[in-house]
């Protein structure tokens, strides 16, 4: 990382959000208090695409092929410690 | 009669290409395995897992790293109860992909006593390295395994000795297995 | 009992998600929109929505995955909605004002307001590298774009902030 990168880092550094916050967040939640009926559309509408199928779907299709990736390699990489051991011990 | 000589073309075309991609069809073979990995991941299924992959595990960094380079792998693997499942004529279907100008063999071993052969073959194209081929073979297991692009052999083979596999050591007079 | 039980648990297992991911889902929504209130807003909308749907994360990594998709997507909504900022091309991208500028703090703010007038996905992709330090591919998915577009944002973004600030005499020695 360059100088800029660097700066960059540094001035996206995440940062708190104000003392009160997790304790609003809590009550509103519990209240089930959603805002503005505007807000609560929008907000629904994204809750409609991310939890009905975009995110979930993907998110498992994504887990699945990293499963399959790390099954690969460690197959790839074990037969080929396999294949070198079988070097070794002939030089042996 | 023209559909017939152009594939025929192609196919002479590709096997003298020496495709990076192996035909490991063997379907046959899984239906008779104890138990059988079959894993096909192109390019863009490799870069949608790499998203997944954690940059924060050291495991799964190195596998990200590893795949820098890869825009396939395709892993055949099949273990059968008895011997005599799979055949020579198996292997040498694979052999024949392998014998075309672009591929090396780099290793060749063949273990009389436990009837074990395994080879590495390396795809090379202008002093580049664009594939790896391993074959391994035991009286009861059958593993082929196609790698597209480049790939860190260091890293792969450092790779083989984690996720619970541990990695082969061997002192002089011992046998691997 | 177990009813009670039940939402007891869930309602300590979303503190816990309130606790642990509250910066980063506050500081994706301020560094987009530059607004602490507003940020503060999202925040807490995203969180809500969470609470809403708490069944149906799968894992601790499903759940900070879900909380920065879901915080991107509200943050550009509310973006477009409030039209806080038009969309420039990056080259339209305004210089920061006033006389050169020192290291930190000045720097770092100036830095935030250069990256807040870029336009959505750039900044979006500027914001995911260097706060929650994501590479491409992760940012592709976040993003649901192609990994290409997200490295070329990421390239055209650096360098139009190394020619802003190089203008202003501020750059590497």
């Amino acid at each position: 990382m360059d100088w800029l990168e660097q700066e960059l880092k540094r001035a996206l550094e995440r940062k708190e959000p104000s003392p009160d916050f997790a304790a609003r967040v809590s009550a509103a939640a519990r209240r089930g208090r959603w805002g503005s009926p505007r807000r609560w559309m929008a907000v629904a509408a994204s809750v409609a695409v991310l939890a009905g199928g975009g995110v979930g779907y993907r998110w498992r299709e994504g887990v699945k092929a990293k499963q399959q990736v790390m099954l690969a390699v460690r197959i790839a990489g074990g037969k080929l410690n396999r294949v070198q051991a079988h070097v070794l011990e002939v030089t042996q | 009669m023209k559909t017939i000589v152009t594939l025929l073309l192609w196919g002479g075309l590709a096997a003298t290409l020496g495709a990076q991609q192996l035909q490991l069809n063997f379907e046959y073979l899984a239906a008779k395995a104890s138990a059988a990995v079959d894993v096909s991941l192109n390019g863009a299924t490799l870069q949608f897992a790499a998203g997944f992959l954690n940059g924060k595990d050291p495991q799964e960094a190195q596998v990200k790293k590893l795949l820098t380079g890869i825009t396939g792998i395709y892993v055949k693997s099949y273990e059968f109860k008895t011997d005599g499942v799979w055949t020579q004529a198996d292997l040498e279907r694979v052999r024949n992909q392998l014998r075309a100008p672009q591929w090396s063999r780099i290793i060749g071993v063949k273990s009389t006593e436990d009837g074990e052969t395994a080879e590495v073959y390396v795809r090379s194209e202008n002093q580049k390295m664009t594939g790896l081929a391993i074959l391994v073979a035991e009286p009861k297991e059958l593993t082929v395994v196609n790698i597209v692009g480049s790939v860190d052999l260091n890293s792969l083979s450092e790779l083989g000795g984690h996720f619970g596999v541990p990695k082969l050591e061997v002192t002089p007079g011992q046998k691997s297995k | 009992m177990m009813a009670v039980a039940g939402r007891e648990t869930a309602g300590l297992e979303f503190d816990a998600l309130v606790k642990e991911h509250r910066a980063m889902v506050f500081s994706l929504a301020y560094h987009f929109l530059h607004d602490r209130g507003v940020a503060e807003e999202v925040a807490q909308e995203v969180f809500l929505s969470l609470h809403r749907n708490l069944d149906r994360v799968e894992s601790a990594e499903h759940a900070r995955f879900w909380l920065r998709q879901a915080t991107v997507r509200r943050s550009i909504d509310e973006a477009r909605r409030r039209k806080r900022r038009p969309q420039l091309a990056l080259d339209q991208v305004a210089e920061p004002a006033a006389a050169p500028f020192g290291r930190d703090p000045m720097l770092g703010e100036a830095l935030r307001r250069l990256i807040a007038a870029l336009p959505e996905a750039p900044r979006m992709a500027m914001v995911l590298r260097y706060q929650e330090d994501l590479d491409p591919p992760e940012i592709a998915r976040v993003l649901d774009m192609p990994v290409a577009t997200v490295k070329s944002h990421l390239h055209r973004s650096l360098t139009l902030l190394r020619e802003k600030l190089a203008r202003r005499g501020v750059g590497e020695a």
